[in-house]
């Protein structure tokens, strides 16, 4: 049990026992030691099993909406899963007093699809020390890089503490290179049109519509998704190229302004399709536009619940442009 | 320059048009390549619309509403101008060429505009050629999902 893994028990049990909160919401260990499972604790003998490293995948903010805002949640949170949290405050899914946040400056989240390509499926448990990672196999040990181990999300990562957490724990990180997320985004920009609407085909025709990005979002807890949605049907919902284009399109667009980028998503795609493109697109547009980041507080709303007449100058100049 | 007119689809506020003349051509006497769908304020399209016009072979959207201020909803274009313009800067970024998607703001004393601006667009789609790369929706006829 690492140290850090010790202080969250030990402050969940805190929380349990003094009866602060009804459920804690953290990971637990199961048997496939590259996939630690959200669990929710709500006594305290439970917390044996609970467990907290690099191999956590799940973005834990997505179960604040399927508990009634009355219940008291505490939760582990990292910086991503904090700025959900926020975000969802500010759409009222739960009420703040009700939360305990026991924030963990997060060091990225390793990508398990990358560790069994490097060393083969057998694997039999994970060791994580400092900057590298040591993974026992049946017939080997492997040492590897962390940084390249990292998910694609947590190498562009910009806030990895918490920001709002009413307990952290361990010490905070340095927080991360905004120019990386603009890069990528930028270098897709430059490509000619037809060679993003292939790049874009080329992501999306893997789909097969299996909606794991949306269960594995935070921010898409609409009771009914538009996609399930039957009279009137608005898409195609077979694996039909119209069908898989719209639904990532339309996805994404729903996320303006909501996402925070923690790439939950396609961290839960068995195709490993990549969609933090179309959702970073979205979110740098909203910070150019109306200099808006999501989740930095439980207050702010996004650009499109905020209009206002004074973009009555920006609505004309634009008009007349076009 | 092709042979086919472009296909447009034109979502048109009804408030938008303040002269009878100019809506009843626009109900009435539209050209054929033009697909009209009538909202009651632009605040009610949802990216989702046009999304489907040009999943559907739509060529060039044009969206028709009333200038800030004068909303018969009194916000439903800012909405609409904020979500639609960020729509169709998404669309550039997947291939669909932001100019093929246009917005006419309509005032008073626009008698007649909608009848140029339409004539314009067609001119611009022309130079821009049929749009292909989201088009992915067979036509009803040959057994697509109906709009």
């Amino acid at each position: 049990m690492t140290e850090l893994e010790t202080k969250i028990r030990a402050e969940a049990e805190r929380l349990l026992t003094e009866h602060v909160v009804d459920v804690v919401i953290a990971f637990r260990q199961e048997d496939a030691p590259l996939h630690p499972q959200p669990a929710f604790f709500t006594r305290a003998e439970e917390l044996e099993s609970l467990t907290y490293n690099g191999l956590c995948a799940n973005n834990l903010a997505n179960y604040l909406t399927r508990y009634p805002q009355e219940t008291r949640i505490g939760m582990v949170v990292r910086g991503c899963e904090n700025r959900s949290v926020n975000a969802l405050l500010v759409e009222k899914q739960h009420i703040r007093e009700n939360l305990v946040l026991l924030g963990i400056p997060c060091e990225g989240i390793l990508d398990w699809r990358r560790i069994v390509a490097l060393t083969g499926e057998n694997v039999l448990s994970v060791e994580e020390k400092d900057d590298s990672v040591i993974v026992h196999t049946h017939e080997n040990t492997f040492e590897l890089s962390r940084v390249e181990l990292l998910h694609p999300s947590c190498q562009r990562c910009l806030h990895p503490n918490p920001i709002s957490a009413d307990v952290l724990l361990g010490e905070p990180k340095p927080e991360g290179d905004p120019t990386l997320m603009r890069l990528r985004i930028e270098e897709l920009e430059k490509l000619t049109p037809t060679e993003r609407n292939a790049w874009f085909k080329h992501e999306a025709e893997r789909c097969i519509r299996c909606y794991a990005c949306r269960e594995a979002c935070p921010m898409c807890y609409c009771t009914e998704c538009f996609v399930d949605h039957t009279e009137p049907r608005w898409t195609e919902s077979g694996v039909t190229p119209a069908g898989m284009q719209a639904w990532h399109i339309i996805r994404a667009f729903h996320q303006t302004g909501r996402c925070t980028s923690c790439g939950a998503c396609e961290r839960a795609c068995p195709m490993d399709i990549q969609m933090t493109y179309l959702t970073d697109k979205l979110n740098l547009d909203m910070a150019d536009a109306y200099q808006f980041e999501v989740g930095m507080d439980a207050e702010t709303q996004p650009p499109f619940a905020t209009l206002t007449l004074d973009d009555k100058n920006r609505f004309i100049a634009q008009g007349k442009r076009s | 320059m092709s042979t086919t007119p472009m296909k447009i689809a034109l979502f048109q506020c009804r408030w938008c048009l303040y002269s009878p003349e100019d809506q009843a051509w626009v109900d009435n006497d539209l050209p054929e390549n033009i697909h009209l769908v009538k909202v009651p304020c632009t605040g009610r399209i949802d990216p989702l619309f046009i999304l489907n016009a040009v999943q559907g072979g739509a060529d060039g959207v044009m969206i028709s509403g009333c200038l800030p201020e004068k909303c018969h909803f009194k916000e439903g274009n800012l909405a609409a101008r904020r979500q639609l313009a960020e729509f169709s800067q998404f669309l550039d970024y997947i291939g669909y060429a932001q100019d093929r998607v246009r917005f006419v703001w309509l005032d008073l004393q626009d008698r007649g505009r909608i009848q140029r601006e339409l004539a314009a667009f067609e001119s611009a789609l022309e130079q821009l050629g049929p749009a292909q790369t989201l088009a992915t929706r067979a036509p009803a006829a040959t057994g697509g999902t109906h709009d």
